[in-house]
């Protein structure tokens, strides 16, 4: 997690960086200690203090820890041969290690071969089945070739033994979504909403899920946590006001005739109505006849 | 004791409608106890220094101690801008936490400074 | 009090301020020692997952009421069912973890060497402080105790005549290693905060029982009253419009 003053601290010194102020160093460092994805900057500021061997000297042992950021940085920017070098420095120092290994699987992986990347992790995971890493990168290969099923087998073989991690339900649910498995989609998020419950986007997405499953219980229920991300993001997610305006008309549609024993929760559909309005009205006027007519449709306003 | 950290301002909201639900993040609330933890036990060795040089004895001293926390409760309580709840699932953390582990360091650096200044 | 005592002020440089300085930079040494000494074993599949096991439970618990009944149900099921449920401990073998647990030279080996680095310089301290500064009467302290104290804090002194406040060298160390925690606290950043306490408690169990807390979370999953919370959103999500709106 990324606190408040460590991001203005992270800014600042980029800032002072870019503009030729120095502290690169510091800035490599806080990115790396913060793991936050600024592969550009990391590869552009990181490459300058490598090539210059006055500076690179000067960090003593730590300047391998910098190769292997580099090369991960030139790798999700794609300058493989920077990549490249960075690697075979440090394979040259650490002929044995396990961590450059992974660098190089990641490397196979950049260029494409992928079973050559998938040899290389199988057997560095016979000697450490436990690292998270290494399987999280199978599931990538295998995501990346288009092999939907494939990653799902493999983040549920993940999940069997870190079913803490809730990065990979996340993956798994966004995964389940793409694939149109909403009931095994709705069992991940449910996983997430546990782990952390007060991140909305979580109950929005949990929210979307159940909408698009149907059926009137689930439609409730989408309403029901709709409100929740209302209320966790303070009613900022346009998202969550137009939900709740499809949700309850879609119940209206579904219980038509029947005896409407919820006739509270319409005030609720006015108000998201009302919000929505009020937001248009601030960001975008020229669509606000756009969204009346979408409402009126909807029969809210 | 002011701005000592700012993390305590990313605690959770807390219920206005119902009392009885509570959503806090339970890593915040960790951050907030450490905050609170820090400054008690950083007072409680500050002031036990001051105990010392001022020469109190006795009664006086553990008095000095009372009155410290109660200051330190009254800081907390308003860097919370008197809003405990939002923070703190009880008034108690903000009260009692702390408080008898900062007793020791207390002791301990009242005792040196006083022996130091006055006794020899 | 009539009958103080006059301590020489060679006792102040050369027992009480040497003493202080000496443990304080002892527990700065022994902080870095036992980090270097952290040896980074491959751990064990069974413990991994059981921890992991035990963090998804509680999240489970402490985040109940934000899922639909039916979900919450399905998931205890999962976790606490008595053939092969996740926190389900068959009873034989949990006595076989511990057992296993001792013939594991490994795990010894940790333990006796995160034991080491507590013990070792706390008896080498000792030590030093009965062989150098025995029988000194090194610092009074500020405010009077019962007779009671007298075996507490004149340790190494035996005068029953001198008032009980007077404390002997070796005493002030006994209070040293107490006081100085919270000093340790702050600067060494606060997971050296309570690393002695939980290392005695360790002691006592010799290491953490996986079996023992998967049955303690299973109990306490057991009694979790469901109580969905969402349907209380949506009245709030009602006032946080109202709000909004107006």
């Amino acid at each position: 997690m990324v606190t408040k003053t460590e991001e203005t601290e992270l800014n600042r010194l980029e800032n002072q960086v870019d503009n030729g102020g120095g502290g690169a160093w510091e800035y490599l460092c806080l990115v790396k200690k913060l793991k936050v994805r600024r592969s550009d900057k990391v590869l552009k500021h990181g490459l300058s203090i490598l090539n210059d061997p006055k500076r690179r000297s000067a960090l003593g042992p730590e300047v391998w820890t910098l190769y292997e950021q580099v090369a991960t940085a030139a790798m999700d920017c794609h300058c493989l041969d920077v990549a490249q070098d960075c690697i075979k420095v440090l394979q040259k120092k650490f002929p044995e290690s396990k961590r450059v290994g992974r660098l190089e699987g990641i490397l196979l992986e950049a260029k494409g071969s992928w079973a050559e990347a998938e040899k290389a992790y199988s057997s560095l995971l016979e000697d450490n089945p436990l690292d998270p890493v290494l399987h999280k990168r199978r599931v990538a290969i295998a995501k990346a070739q288009g092999n939907f099923p494939g990653a799902i087998e493999w983040l549920n073989k993940y999940l069997e033994i870190f079913m803490a991690d809730h990065d990979a339900w996340r993956e798994l649910a966004e995964i389940y979504v793409s694939l149109q498995m909403y009931k095994q989609a709705a069992f991940c998020y449910e996983e997430l909403i546990l782990s952390q419950p007060t991140v909305p986007l979580y109950h929005l997405a949990y929210a979307d899920v159940l909408y698009t499953l149907g059926g009137l219980d689930n439609l409730q229920t989408a309403k029901k946590y709709y409100a929740s991300t209302i209320d966790l993001t303070g009613g900022k997610n346009t998202k969550a006001l137009f939900g709740i305006c499809l949700c309850s008309s879609a119940t209206a549609q579904l219980t038509k005739g029947r005896n409407k024993e919820d006739k509270e929760s319409l005030d609720l559909q006015y108000l998201a109505g009302a919000a929505l309005e009020k937001n248009y009205k601030q960001r975008a006027p020229d669509k606000l006849s756009v969204l009346s007519s979408a409402l009126k449709s909807l029969k809210i306003s | 004791m002011a701005g000592r950290n700012d993390s305590g301002a990313s605690g959770k909201k807390s219920s206005d409608i119902t009392n009885d639900l509570q959503i806090f993040n339970t890593e915040n609330l960790q951050s907030n106890m450490k905050v609170i933890y820090y400054s008690r036990t950083f007072l409680s060795i500050i002031g036990g220094v001051i105990a010392g040089i001022l020469g109190f004895t006795g009664l006086t001293g553990f008095i000095f101690y009372f009155l410290i926390m109660a200051i330190t409760s009254v800081g907390l309580m308003a860097k919370a801008k008197f809003s405990v709840q939002s923070y703190f699932d009880s008034w108690n953390r903000i009260l009692l936490d702390g408080f008898l582990g900062g007793l020791m360091s207390f002791v301990l650096f009242w005792t040196f400074a006083y022996d130091i200044v006055h006794i020899f | 009090m009539a009958e103080d005592l006059v301590l020489d002020t060679a006792i102040r440089d050369w027992v009480l301020i040497p003493l202080s300085v000496v443990m304080v930079l002892i527990g700065i040494l022994r902080y870095f020692v036992s980090k270097l000494m952290r040896s980074s074993q491959i751990p064990d599949p069974k413990i991994v997952k059981e921890g992991q096991v035990i963090v998804r439970a509680r999240n489970l618990r402490a985040g109940a009421n934000f899922i639909p009944s039916k979900s919450f149900r399905a998931r205890r099921v999962y976790f606490s069912n008595e053939e092969n449920g996740l926190l389900h401990v068959p009873k034989g073998q949990a006595q076989n973890a511990q057992a296993q647990m001792f013939s594991d030279p490994n795990m010894a080996m940790d333990m006796m060497k995160k034991n080491l680095s507590m013990i070792i310089p706390q008896t080498l301290t000792f030590a030093w402080v009965n062989f150098f500064f025995s029988g000194f009467v090194a610092a009074k302290i500020p405010f009077p105790l019962t007779q009671r104290f007298r075996s507490m804090l004149q340790n190494g002194i035996d005068l029953s005549t001198v008032d009980v406040s007077y404390v002997s060298s070796r005493s002030w160390y006994f209070l040293n290693l107490f006081g100085l925690r919270g000093l340790f606290s702050l600067i060494l950043g606060e997971e050296n905060a309570t690393d002695d306490t939980q290392r005695m408690m360790q002691m006592g169990g010799f290491g953490f029982d996986p079996s023992k807390s998967l049955g303690a979370e299973k109990d306490s999953l057991d009694i979790v009253q469901h109580e969905w919370a969402l349907p209380k959103f949506e009245q709030r999500a009602e006032t946080v419009l109202k709000n909004l709106v107006s």
